[in-house]
């Protein structure tokens, strides 16, 4: 089955226009992904199953995405976590890095950039099997 | 008497001597102030950047760059303030005006403009959200000469705020429709009550006026004839129709006094029940719904029906489908008569795939007193086809032709006329759903099957799919015979391609930025652009069909039917909510509208954007430095004195920190007294290489040219205010130097020339502008001259634009990366062009001295 061997994404950014841009152009690539604009129902989708990659902002209204990513590597250690943030929120992003974040990067960024930082994370991935 | 001579006197000297002590003070504020120029424009350039289509971007970051821009504008508005204290308090209230309108367009209450009615011919892009979607593209199929179109007008989005306005109509919608969301009445009810406060509502007089003319142009363009209206909805926004679509009502055959009546009704179908569910549905606020109304000639139709460039229901097959009647269109749009349907292949020839015949029994017609009226069809032609096989040839062509210029598969409403001539009545983005086909292959197991020619490289300067046979722009190669729909493959992205541009499908360069000016008509043209790819013209050979995948930058051999497929059911990122936004605020930062401080809208209140603001103020600090040289203290207040040179250059050069060497500081003689420099105290690069260049072997002119005798007779009537570039305050020539600055005043052989050069720290955000005006010969020779320039500059890669004798030159970015170059060449051309105009008897000189120059240029400089 080569829908099983497909590398899984799950994105969360509150900013619909986030994961409108990626989540096509990720796939174009290959990916399995699934988009979320908030965190409860991302939240409930990663107790239901485990990603390869998770991509999520920091900064959302209402959301605190700090406790998300913790959930995450709780439920999952093995899923590699990119945080996106706005320059602002850099040094929390940096903080987060201590919680095993496998990269972070500045939003806005270039498509090319975070495709990279995907393959990465994969290649991460494959080397810790 | 002599009390109040005294007076004066001492009040002179006090304020001399206060002179002399802000002069240092004056040099640092000019110095804050070419600091928060080039910060703007590099905060402007950085967001044009983003329209490209590499970055992703969030609403967030519109958010932090508009007040980034805003703060930075307001530094450098009270910088400039300080340099010269009160002189120009409009700046205040201009600055003020745009940022308010910013902040408008952030909460989504767009900056509408003052116009009541445009003729479709006066339409452009720009325009969108005055004459909304639909009679913008109506303009624009016009224009591009992709389709006939009826003529007509638009009432636009501006009428439409005036007339809720007037008729207080605001507050009730709001009223109604929190009472609709509450549940204290059914949608129903409140479209009613909306509905009819907008029927009853009168239309502002100079609504009425506008119309008026506008009906005028189009009777008289209706010649015998009787003029009937076709009356629509043309709603705001560039999606406005597409999401909306068949919510709005329509009046065909309405007579031109019934037109107030059917602009009411159109109006007022803004809320009918259907558009406002569909608005809560998808989080519209009241305040963000504007109808503009599309006006247009009545088509007298034989046939109608509609076409969709690819057709939704057969995906697979990826067919034009055609729909067709006899008379009006409306029952084949609505499904409600019986239709003919066509369904052909896209492409050229376009065979017939499938045909139904309907019976049609019955068609629409235009009644008596601006009525539609149903009528029986003439027994023999109930089972004809309504369409010749040619007929149905030139709808496919007109659709492919439109999806190719809009970038999507179109959905077109037309008529042929009795005469049989194709009439586009509109066209608009095809909606089509993506279904998840579980037989059909993945895109990227598809892909992994077409090789890769190119991948990884380059920057997005637009993105999208374009496929199409190569065209590779080799030196010197006529441009002319670009085919339309090939893809220009090209060594440098430079401006000599914007011709070719609107034909081409899409563009890959070597080399190339995508800030410069060739990236931004790509953009305009919404054609894929892939630059700075390195090895295009090596691997990608002339003829060869190839397919651009600019968001992925990659490109494959052969035609991927697959990838444009996939791009055509793509959401574009031109069409999301962010994208506009952004384009609607660059529009009131980026355009620049003060180009010639000579002329009369060079103000602040001629200022009509941050960058107009900031243009204004560097032109304006910039003045009142060269005023300096005249005045007593400057060669106290910093290093600097006149320059050394072998060619007659009377040259003051002031050094604001870093241009010159510091053995030019400190006091270099008797007050009054201007010290000398040589060539080898300039430690500007930039400075350097412009003298490098004006003092070449052989170039400065130093026997006088002749004057012929109506040469000589135009520089008699000829004033020098008339000239431009402000000739009163240019009697010296002057350079204004630092480290990283160079400015240039100069009067040369009765012209002038202003230079601004600024280098950046790694080289990537140069920029140089270069501006050249007056003459002592008439306005032909002196446009002779401006033509010989513009050449010579765009030869180098500078983007010119050219009024009457005035030449305006800029190169930034990548253009600009070797300043020294770009200086040397400016530098000789200086020295070159001082009496250029004499000589300018006939067309044919331009060519020679082009030549001519190209030669000493490759002397001096290399090429």
């Amino acid at each position: 089955m080569t829908a099983t061997s497909k590398t899984s994404i799950l994105i969360l950014d509150d900013e619909p226009i986030v994961s409108k841009r990626l989540q096509p152009a990720l796939e174009k690539k290959g990916y399995e992904v699934e988009s979320f604009y908030e965190s409860a129902r991302a939240m409930a989708r990663i107790r239901e199953r485990t990603f390869d990659i998770v991509v999520t902002d920091l900064k959302m209204e209402g959301i605190d995405g700090m406790q998300f990513l913790a959930e995450v590597k709780k439920l999952s250690p093995r899923t590699e976590v990119i945080v996106i943030t706005g320059f602002a929120t850099m040094d929390t992003a940096k903080e987060s890095m201590r919680k095993g974040v496998f990269d972070f990067l500045a939003k806005p960024f270039k498509l090319g950039e975070i495709q990279e930082v995907i393959r990465k994370a994969e290649e991460h991935i494959r080397l810790g099997e | 008497m002599f009390g109040l001579f005294e007076h004066i006197r001492t009040r002179l000297l006090r304020r001399r001597r206060r002179e002399r002590v802000s002069l240092a003070a004056l040099f640092r504020q000019f110095q804050q102030v070419l600091e928060l120029n080039n910060r703007i424009l590099t905060a402007i350039a950085s967001m044009h950047d983003k329209l490209g289509g590499d970055y992703i971007f969030d609403v967030q970051y519109l958010r932090t760059s508009k007040q980034f821009i805003v703060d930075t504008v307001r530094e450098l508005i009270d910088a400039f303030d300080a340099m010269a204290p009160g002189r120009y308090p409009g700046l205040y209230a201009i600055f003020r005006d745009i940022r308010h309108k910013l902040e408008s367009e952030m909460e989504r209450r767009p900056v509408l403009p003052d116009v009541m009615a445009m003729a479709f011919a006066d339409i452009r892009l720009k325009d969108m959200d005055a004459a909304g979607a639909k009679s913008t593209r109506l303009a624009l199929i016009a224009e591009a000469s992709a389709g006939a179109v009826p003529p007509g007008f638009a009432v636009t989005t501006s009428a439409y705020r005036l007339f809720m306005e007037l008729n207080d109509i605001e507050d009730e919608i709001v009223r109604l429709e929190r009472a609709w969301r509450d549940g204290a009445m059914t949608v129903q009810e409140a479209s009613g009550k909306i509905r009819s406060r907008i029927l009853a509502g009168s239309i502002p007089p100079r609504v009425r006026r506008a119309m008026a003319r506008e009906l005028e142009t189009l009777r008289r363009g209706a010649g015998e004839g009787t003029l009937r209206l076709a009356v629509r909805s043309s709603a705001w926004g560039e999606d406005g129709d597409l999401s909306f679509a068949g919510q709005y009502e329509s009046f065909l055959n309405v007579r031109p006094e019934d037109l107030h009546d059917a602009y009411r009704k159109v109006l007022a179908s803004t809320y009918c029940p259907a558009a406002m569910e569909y608005r809560r549905e998808y989080d519209f606020k009241p305040d963000e719904v504007f109808m503009a109304v599309s006006v247009q000639a009545m088509v007298e139709a034989r046939t109608s029906g509609v076409v969709y460039s690819l057709s939704p229901v057969r995906l697979g097959e990826s067919g034009i489908e055609i729909a067709a009647a006899w008379g009006l269109g409306a029952p084949v749009v609505s499904g409600e008569a019986p239709a003919d349907r066509f369904l052909v292949s896209r492409e050229p020839g376009h065979g017939l795939l499938m045909e139904t015949v309907a019976h049609k029994a019955t068609a629409l017609r235009p009644g008596p007193e601006g009525s539609v009226v149903t009528e029986e069809v003439e027994a023999s032609l109930c089972d004809q086809p309504s369409l010749s096989p040619g007929q149905i040839r030139l709808l496919a062509d007109t659709a492919i032709r439109l999806e190719q210029y809009f970038k999507k598969p179109q959905d077109m409403e037309f008529a042929f006329s009795p005469e049989g001539a194709l009439i586009v009545l509109q066209s608009r983005p095809l909606r089509m759903e993506v279904c998840d086909d579980p037989h059909s292959p993945d895109l990227s197991d598809v892909l992994k099957g077409y090789p890769v020619l190119l991948s990884g490289e380059g920057d997005v300067a637009q993105q999208g799919v374009a496929s199409g046979p190569v065209f590779v722009a080799w030196e010197g190669r006529d441009l002319e015979e670009f085919p339309v729909g090939a893809i220009l493959v090209a060594h440098l992205s430079s401006p000599q391609y914007a011709a070719v541009l609107p034909k081409a499908s899409g563009v890959i360069t070597d080399i190339g930025s995508p800030l410069g000016h060739m990236a931004t008509i790509a953009r305009e043209y919404r054609v894929p652009a892939l630059l700075n790819v390195s090895r295009a013209t090596l691997v990608l050979k002339e003829g060869d069909v190839v397919t651009l995948d600019a968001e992925q930058k990659t490109v494959y051999q052969g035609l991927v039917r697959e990838l444009r497929m996939h791009d055509y059911l793509c959401d574009h990122m031109e069409e999301t909510y962010e994208y506009r936004l952004l384009r609607r605020m660059l529009k009131l930062i980026e355009p620049l509208y003060l180009v010639d401080p000579e002329e009369n809208n060079f103000t602040p209140q001629g200022c009509r954007t941050m960058h107009d603001i900031a243009r204004f103020i560097h032109e304006k600090a910039v003045e009142i430095l060269t005023e300096i040289p005249t005045s007593s203290g400057a060669s106290e207040a910093c290093p600097g004195g006149r320059l050394e040179l072998p060619v007659p250059l009377d040259l003051v050069v002031l050094d604001i920190g870093g241009g010159l060497d510091e053995s030019c500081a400190g006091d270099g003689g008797r007050p009054g007294h201007r010290r000398t420099i040589r060539t080898d105290q300039v430690r500007s690069e930039t400075l350097r290489a412009f003298i490098a260049g004006v003092t070449s072997e052989g170039v400065w002119q130093s026997q006088p040219v002749p004057v012929d005798f109506s040469s000589f007779m135009s520089s008699m009537t000829r004033t020098f205010s008339a000239d431009s570039a402000g000739v009163n305050r240019m009697g010296q020539n002057l350079a204004v130097v630092s480290d990283r600055y160079l400015h240039l005043s100069l009067k040369l052989g009765y012209h002038f020339t202003l230079i601004d050069c600024y280098k950046s720290e790694d080289d990537s955000r140069n920029s140089v502008q270069f501006r050249f005006a007056g003459g002592v010969t008439g306005a032909v020779r002196r446009s002779r001259r401006a033509r010989f320039l513009a050449e010579v500059l765009n030869g180098f890669d500078f983007s010119v634009t050219v009024k009457d004798d005035l030449v305006v030159a800029r190169a930034k970015g990548w253009m600009a990366r070797d300043l020294g170059r770009l200086m040397r060449i400016l530098g000789l051309l200086v020295a070159y062009t001082r009496q250029l105009d004499v000589s300018m008897v006939s067309d044919s000189v331009i060519y020679e001295h082009c030549q001519e120059f190209e030669h000493i240029a490759e002397e001096a400089v290399g090429n």
